[in-house]
C-alpha cells in the first residue's frame, strides 16, 4: 500500500486543535510525546467513557427528554480512527470534521419516533480517492458498532470533494452491500485495522 | 400521518397473531412460507435458516452448516409431492438445495410435520386435508414435549447440492411456476437460470447466464404461470426476460424508479379490484385490452415509492398503436411496459420489500422506516366532474373517460409505524392462515414481516 499511495503529503492539523471530549487533565498523550500523531495512539480514546453512554442510552431511550449523544461524541467516535493509507487519524487529516456531523430525528413527521439518524460528512484528502469507499465503510461500522440500535447511520462523501462521490454513496447507503463488506475477511482486515486507534 | 393502529378502531388495521419464537439473535433477511404446508423458512445473518410453524408459531428445525456466511434468501419448490424442497442463496456466493421427507419423523412421534405415504393416492383437498390435521397432531405432541426432538433436527434436512457459479454474493432466488427452472441472482450483476433435471441425483444444468445489468441485481421473481422472469437490480431498473428459441434475453427494461429497486412480485393471473358493483366489475373485466396485458408488476425502491407497472397488449405494440414507428422493435419477443401508478406514499426511508397477495389481491410494503403499509385496488366510476382532479390512473386520454367509465385506484388501507419496534423491516409475505384462532368457515389470510432484530411477526388485516 505504501507503495501506491495516492496522497504521499496530506495537510495535518495539530490533534491539540482538534475538538473533543476526550481529552481530560490526566490525560497520557504527554507521556506519548502528544504532537501530530498523538491523536492515532490508542491511550487517547478511553473505552470507558463509550461504554458508559451506551448503557446509559439503553437503559433510558424511553425517557425522549434524556439524549445524551450529540455530535461531539459522534466526532470522537470517528475522529480517532485511523487513514488506511497513513498512521494518522480522520480527525487530524481533516476528513471528518465537527461542522460536518449533524443528528436528526429519522422520522421528522412522527414525534414520538426514537429513531436519530447520524449524518457524516467525509472530505477526501484528495478528489479522486479510491479509498474513500473504505473510510466511508470505517466510519459507518464504527458507529454502527458503538451506537444503540435506534441510531442510524448516514455517512455520504462531502458534495464537491470527490469525482465519484454518487457512486460511493449509493454503496455506503446500501445496507446489503455494508452487510456483505462486514463479511469479507480481507476488507473487514483493514477496517479494523483503521478502528484499531479507537479504543 | 393518520396511524391506524388502535385495536379499538372500526378502521382497518394490523393486529399481531404472534411472534415467531425463539427468533435469530441476529438480522433476519427474509420470510418464505411454504406454497403446501404451513410452515415458514426464515433467512438469517447466523448463516442459517429456521423453519417455523405457521400453526404454533414455534421453531420446528434450523438448517445449518452449509453455507459460510449470511443466508440472504430462500424460496421452496412448487409442486413437490411428499418432500419440501428448499433452495437457499448466500452472501458467500453460492445456492443451496436442502431435501426433506414430509414423512419425516412420523415414526418416532417427534414434532415433524410428516405426512404419511399412504395419503399420496388421494385426491388434493383430501389429502391437504389429512396434511393439515397430521401436523396439527404433531404439534400439539411437539408442545407437550417441549423443545423435544431439537437434538436430531440435523437429520431430518439433507443437504443436496450447492450451485456454485456467481462471483459475489446471492441475493435473490426464484423457483418457475412449474419448479422446473431456478433462477439466482447476484451482486456480480449477474442472473443465472438453473434446470432443475429431477434426475434423483440433484443435477441442475446451467441454461442462461444473463449479463445486461449494470448492477447488483437485488432480486428475481418469475410470472405467475409463464416461464417469464422478472429483476430488479442496484442499477434502478426491472428488467423482464424470456427464452426465444433456446436462449433467454432481456425483452423489456422498465425505467422509472429513482434508486435501487428492491424488490419485485407480479399479480395473479385472475386478480380484480375490489367493487360491490356487480355491472361494474363486469364492465372492467370486458376490456380486452387490459385482458391481454396479463399480469402486472409491483417494486419498490430506495426512492421511497411503490409502482405497478403494466405490459402494453402484444397485439397493440405490433400494429404500432401507440404511434411509435414498429421499426424500433426488431424481434417479436420484445415487450413494452408502462408505468402504471405510483401508488400513495407513505414510506419515508427506503421500501425494501413488496408482497401482491395471490388470495386477495392486497399489497403490503415495509421498508427502513418500520412501517408495514397495506394499499386496496377499488373500482371507481370516473365521471366528467372528478376525471381532471383526481391522480391519473390511465395513459388513456381525458376524452375516453365517458361518463360512466370505470377504472381501478389504488388506497392506503392501514398503516402501522413501527411494526418491530426500531429496526427496519427487510421482508413482507402473504401466507394462508393455519393458527387455531382462525375462521375455519373460509381460507384467511397472515402477513409475515421479517426484521433486522431478527424478530418475524405474524399479523391479521382487521376489517
Amino acid at each position: 500500500m505504501e507503495s501506491s499511495m495516492q496522497n504521499s503529503n496530506p495537510t495535518i492539523l495539530n490533534a491539540a486543535d482538534l475538538p473533543t471530549r476526550l481529552r481530560p487533565s490526566s490525560c497520557k498523550a504527554g507521556t506519548y510525546g502528544g504532537g501530530i500523531l498523538a491523536s492515532a495512539l490508542p491511550s487517547l480514546a478511553d473505552p470507558t467513557n463509550f461504554s458508559l453512554s451506551e448503557s446509559e442510552e439503553s437503559d433510558e431511550d424511553v425517557d425522549l427528554m434524556e439524549e445524551p449523544i450529540d455530535e461531539q461524541e459522534i466526532f470522537d467516535l470517528v475522529s480517532t480512527i485511523s487513514d488506511p493509507e497513513h498512521p494518522i487519524s480522520l480527525g487530524a487529516l481533516a476528513v471528518v470534521s465537527l461542522p460536518d456531523i449533524s443528528i436528526k430525528p429519522t422520522l421528522p413527521d412522527v414525534p414520538s419516533s426514537l429513531l436519530r439518524t447520524v449524518s457524516v460528512l467525509i472530505t477526501p484528502t484528495i478528489t479522486h480517492c479510491s479509498l474513500a469507499t473504505v473510510i466511508g465503510l470505517g466510519v459507518r461500522v464504527r458507529l454502527e458498532q458503538s451506537l444503540p440500535p435506534r441510531f442510524r447511520v448516514d455517512v455520504r462523501i462531502k458534495e464537491g470533494t470527490h469525482s465519484t462521490a454518487d457512486e460511493v454513496n449509493k454503496q455506503l447507503a446500501d445496507k446489503e452491500r455494508v452487510a456483505a463488506a462486514l463479511e469479507n475477511g480481507t476488507l473487514m482486515g483493514v477496517i479494523a485495522k483503521m478502528l484499531e486507534t479507537c479504543q | 400521518m393518520a396511524a391506524v393502529d388502535h385495536p379499538a378502531s372500526s378502521l382497518p388495521h394490523l393486529q399481531l397473531l404472534s411472534d415467531l419464537t425463539p427468533p435469530s439473535l441476529e438480522r433476519t433477511w427474509l420470510t418464505a412460507p411454504h406454497p403446501r404446508l404451513p410452515i415458514v423458512a426464515t433467512c438469517s445473518s447466523d448463516k442459517t435458516v429456521r423453519v417455523y410453524s405457521l400453526t404454533n408459531f414455534r421453531l420446528l428445525s434450523t438448517i445449518s452448516g452449509g453455507h459460510k456466511r449470511s443466508v440472504r434468501t430462500a424460496a421452496w419448490k412448487p409442486h413437490v409431492q411428499g418432500e419440501s424442497v428448499l433452495a437457499t442463496g448466500s452472501f458467500d456466493a453460492t445456492a443451496g438445495i436442502w431435501r426433506r421427507w414430509d414423512s419425516y419423523g412420523q415414526t418416532t412421534g417427534d414434532e415433524g410435520w410428516g405426512l404419511g405415504q399412504e395419503i399420496t393416492t388421494k385426491s388434493k383437498s383430501q389429502q391437504e386435508q389429512a396434511q393439515e390435521t397430521d401436523i396439527l397432531r404433531q404439534q400439539q405432541a411437539a408442545d407437550n414435549d417441549n423443545d423435544g426432538g431439537a437434538d436430531d433436527e440435523d437429520e431430518e434436512w439433507r443437504f443436496a447440492v450447492l450451485l456454485d457459479g456467481h462471483d459475489s454474493e446471492v441475493k435473490s432466488v426464484s423457483w418457475s411456476p412449474s419448479g422446473m427452472l431456478l433462477a439466482t441472482c447476484s451482486r456480480d450483476k449477474s442472473i443465472w437460470i438453473w434446470e432443475d433435471l429431477d434426475d434423483g441425483d440433484n443435477n441442475f444444468e446451467t441454461v442462461a447466464v444473463m449479463q445486461e445489468h449494470e448492477g447488483d441485481v437485488k432480486c428475481v421473481a418469475w410470472h405467475p404461470v409463464e416461464e417469464c422472469l422478472a429483476s430488479a437490480s442496484y442499477d434502478d431498473t426491472i428488467r423482464i426476460w424470456r427464452e426465444d428459441l433456446d436462449d433467454w434475453g432481456q425483452v423489456a427494461c422498465l425505467r422509472g424508479h429513482e434508486g435501487t429497486v428492491w424488490f419485485v412480485d407480479w399479480e395473479s393471473v385472475e386478480n380484480a379490484p375490489v367493487c360491490s358493483e356487480e355491472t361494474l366489475l363486469a364492465q372492467w373485466k370486458g376490456d380486452l385490452k387490459r385482458e391481454l396485458s396479463g399480469p402486472r408488476i409491483v417494486s419498490c425502491s430506495d426512492d421511497r415509492t411503490v409502482r405497478v407497472w403494466r405490459r402494453q397488449p402484444k397485439e397493440q405494440a405490433a400494429t404500432g398503436g401507440t404511434g411509435m414507428p414498429s421499426i424500433l422493435r426488431p424481434t417479436g419477443l420484445d415487450e413494452t411496459w408502462e408505468e402504471e401508478t405510483v401508488l400513495p406514499k407513505v414510506h419515508d426511508l427506503a421500501v425494501y420489500a413488496v408482497a401482491w397477495s395471490k388470495r386477495t389481491g392486497l399489497l403490503a410494503s415495509v421498508g427502513a422506516d418500520g412501517r408495514i403499509v397495506i394499499y386496496e385496488e377499488r373500482l371507481v366510476v370516473v365521471d366528467d366532474a372528478s376525471a381532471g382532479e383526481s391522480q391519473p390512473m390511465d395513459t388513456d386520454p381525458p376524452a375516453a373517460a365517458a361518463k360512466g367509465a370505470v377504472r381501478p385506484e389504488w388506497a392506503v388501507l392501514a398503516v402501522l409505524p413501527g411494526a418491530h419496534g426500531i429496526y427496519e423491516i427487510n421482508h413482507v409475505a402473504w401466507a394462508k392462515r393455519a393458527d387455531r384462532g382462525r375462521d375455519v368457515s373460509r381460507e384467511e389470510e397472515v402477513l409475515v414481516t421479517t426484521a433486522d432484530d431478527g424478530s418475524v411477526k405474524v399479523w391479521t388485516v382487521k376489517r
